[in-house]
């Protein structure tokens, strides 16, 4: 007797171990408030992003969506890598996020190719209609002629610079390639560092400038093989940032300290950067347009048109299935409109894709004018525009180039190396 | 032999049925074996599977056979990263644990001996990622090393520490003793403490004194620790991860990656499962042969005393 209950006791407890384990991850839909079908102001969107510091934003917009649609239960990931490893594992499970921002591009294309990315076809056409968004952002946001997911947010890579040194140089704000080479020349004449760069994270943004700048057609060829590499104009561009760090243009890539901390002490005279450096700046007590200003890098090419402008867009996803998917798209499409966008951008002291909010930093809201005006031509970022296996090789090359500022021509027969392996199969 | 008593008669199972016996043996057992196959046994099998496929973390595995063990040792920057991981083994058994065995002989028998080891063991309280951020901004160009160099007219100021490749990971590897050595301080210490003294003071008697009684009598009875410290320093240097990423994040380029990097990179940045599953598995091989080689070698040589 005192043996089988023993044994009843071990079989049983085993059971409970197992059961325990196995029920671990609930059945992903609690709640489900307001969901498909119910009042979108009820809901509350399970919502998930990589930017774990902007929450205090996304706080503003619970306040500005309150009693017009859902409200966000915020969840923020501060590493990148393990939020990207997270979003794709929630997928296998039943616990599908109802709202997410990712990446456009390569990333977003794999989504959208298991079909785990709601559409976002109407919503689009209204927004256009509207005027809220233009029709160049949505191809970052187009596949297949179906639209998914809408922008969280619009970045464009400008030139930001140190007033005071550049007072002190006597330099003026350039409007050709010459004159800003020539601002270069005579701040380094002055024992000045003219021009910040990195050998990781933002590696590839000079190749980005000095391409687009040079020939867009070729910048926008290679993100879909059509231009190769070690092409001539390529070559040029690369040359013309090779020459650059050969006369001393750039900061020694060894130096690690952030960029806007270096823009601030005047150690370098001016960094590309997306408008998103413009917070970075306020928060380090910098004033807009007193201490520093902002201006569009001019073209490497006098004879082009448009002026290159690069562009840079962060999607907000609703996730196909989850469990509050309806109400995610009610928030999505409340999300292009101007008052969410003048909430959004006054909050995030950020530029906004949509031409009709209100940017306070005058600085900010004359670039967007400037840029979404007639003389300027929007390319996609580099990161994004490019395949992820082209990217990866570029990167490790950028930074190496960077770092050592070694023969161009090894490095673009590295990365078309790639380039031509990628494209022989897709 | 004396007849079996009343008592013994009892305790004597009669004709306990065996099978009863196991079930209720595999009944207790099977929680934690079940524990085990799924964090442990499962994990690795299904790591082992996704090295034979194309897998971008989306939709279903696609099966390529030993493809990705092909890309792997044709890629020049795998290669470059065994060859890192390689430099951190032998640093870390060279410094580490070679500075720890001298601040523990050093300070044995001291009086306040902990007061001389404890500087050395505060290090150890902070993470690796913490360390790498540390010494970063001493290593950086222009940074408090090269400052210093200046001040003191002392040469090697130019020197870019985390640019250049293979400097950048000896200066890392010397981040790492700055860390480790303190607690293999720590571990020979309490095994100096464990040594008998007679045989010490017999050694002592006969004449041997300073090095020689180190080499002859104190570091064979060190042997069993030395062999925990050891390996364990070979396993710790095979996966080191923290101290890169929180320094050069394996770069420039990918220059100073080590084996754990790769697989990182490979995985959840380049969203190369299969491929980073494979350098997994090659690190797991490697780290599994090093620790069998080497206690098997050094338990061999302690049961030969």
């Amino acid at each position: 007797m005192r043996k089988k209950t023993t044994l009843a006791a071990a079989v049983l407890t085993a059971a409970a171990l197992t059961l325990a384990a196995c029920s671990g991850g609930g059945d992903g839909t609690d709640g489900g408030d307001g969901g498909d079908g119910g009042d979108p102001t009820e809901a509350v969107l399970s919502f998930y992003t990589d930017k774990a510091a902007w929450e205090p934003s996304f706080d503003d917009m619970n306040a500005a969506s309150e009693g017009v649609t859902a409200t966000l239960e915020f969840t923020g990931y501060s590493d990148p890598t393990a939020y990207d490893a997270f979003i794709k594992q929630s997928f296998r499970t039943d616990d599908k996020p109802d709202l997410f921002t990712w990446h456009t591009g390569d990333s977003l294309a794999q989504l959208v190719d298991e079909g785990l990315i709601a559409p976002t076809t109407e919503i689009w056409d209204a927004a256009i209609a509207n005027g809220d968004v233009t029709e160049e952002l949505a191809e970052n946001y187009t596949y297949d002629g179906e639209q998914y997911c809408v922008p969280l947010n619009v970045v464009y890579w400008v030139m930001y610079y140190n007033k005071a040194v550049f007072e002190e140089n006597g330099v003026e704000v350039p409007t050709t390639w010459d004159e800003f080479m020539d601002v270069g020349q005579t701040l380094v004449d002055n024992g000045v560092v003219p021009l910040h760069q990195m050998n990781i994270i933002f590696e590839f943004v000079w190749f980005q400038a000095i391409l687009a700048g040079l020939d867009p057609d070729a910048y926008n060829g290679l993100s879909d093989g059509s231009v190769s590499y070690t092409d001539p104009v390529v070559v040029e561009a690369m040359n013309i940032w090779h020459d650059m760090q050969t006369d001393g243009y750039f900061i020694d890539p060894g130096v690690t300290t952030d960029p806007q901390t270096l823009l601030q002490t005047g150690e370098v005279a001016m960094a590309y950067f997306g408008t998103f450096f413009t917070g970075q700046l306020t928060d380090l007590g910098m004033v807009s347009d007193t201490d520093y200003g902002i201006f569009t890098l001019p073209n490497v090419s006098a004879d082009l048109g448009d002026t290159s402008v690069v562009v840079e867009t962060g999607p907000l996803c609703v996730g196909a299935g989850s469990a509050n998917e309806a109400a995610a798209l009610d928030y999505s499409a409340w999300w292009m409109g101007v008052d969410a966008q003048s909430a959004w951008s006054e909050s995030r002291g950020d530029v906004s894709f949509n031409p009709g909010a209100t940017v306070t930093d005058a600085a900010l809201a004359a670039i967007t004018e400037e840029v979404n005006g007639d003389g300027f031509l929007q390319l996609r970022r580099y990161l994004e525009a490019t395949p992820t296996p082209i990217y990866t090789v570029a990167s490790e090359q950028f930074g190496a180039f960077v770092t050592n500022n070694g023969d161009p021509m090894a490095v673009l027969e590295a990365i078309q190396a790639e380039a031509d392996a990628y494209w022989a199969e897709n | 032999m004396s007849l079996p008593t009343a008592r013994q008669a009892e305790l004597v199972p009669q004709r306990k049925p065996k099978n009863q016996f196991w079930l209720s043996s595999i009944g207790f057992v099977a929680p934690g074996v079940l524990l085990v196959a799924v964090v442990l046994y499962l994990p690795f099998l299904w790591t082992t599977y996704i090295s034979f496929t194309e897998y971008n973390g989306l939709g279903d595995p696609e099966f390529i056979g030993i493809e990705n063990f092909r890309d792997m040792f044709a890629d020049p920057a795998f290669l470059n990263s065994v060859l890192n991981t390689l430099y951190w083994v032998l640093g870390t058994i060279a410094l580490p644990v070679g500075l720890g065995l001298l601040i523990a002989v050093l300070s044995h028998g001291l009086p306040n001996a902990t007061l001389f080891r404890l500087p050395f063991l505060i290090p150890y309280a902070l993470s690796g990622v913490a360390v790498g951020v540390i010494w970063s901004f001493v290593l950086q160009t222009n940074g408090a090393l090269s400052q210093a160099l200046v001040f003191l007219h002392l040469p090697g100021s130019e020197l870019r520490w985390l640019l250049d490749a293979p400097l950048n990971t000896f200066v890392m590897i010397g981040a790492s003793t700055w860390q480790g050595a303190g607690v293999n301080a720590l571990l020979f210490g309490i095994g100096l403490q464990s040594i008998p003294k007679e045989p010490l003071e017999a050694a002592r008697v006969d004449g041997a004194s300073g090095f020689t009684l180190f080499r002859t009598m104190t570091w064979p009875m060190l042997a069993p620790l030395t062999t925990v410290v050891v390996g364990l320093s070979i396993v710790g240097s095979l996966k080191t991860f923290d101290i890169i990423w929180g320094m050069t994040k394996g770069g420039p380029g990918r220059v100073s990656e080590t084996l754990a990097l790769t697989m990182y990179k490979e995985t959840f940045i380049n969203n190369a499962y299969g491929l980073g599953a494979a350098v997994a598995l090659f690190l797991t091989v490697v780290t599994v042969l090093a620790s069998i080689l080497y206690l098997r070698r050094q338990l061999a040589d302690s049961r030969s005393i």
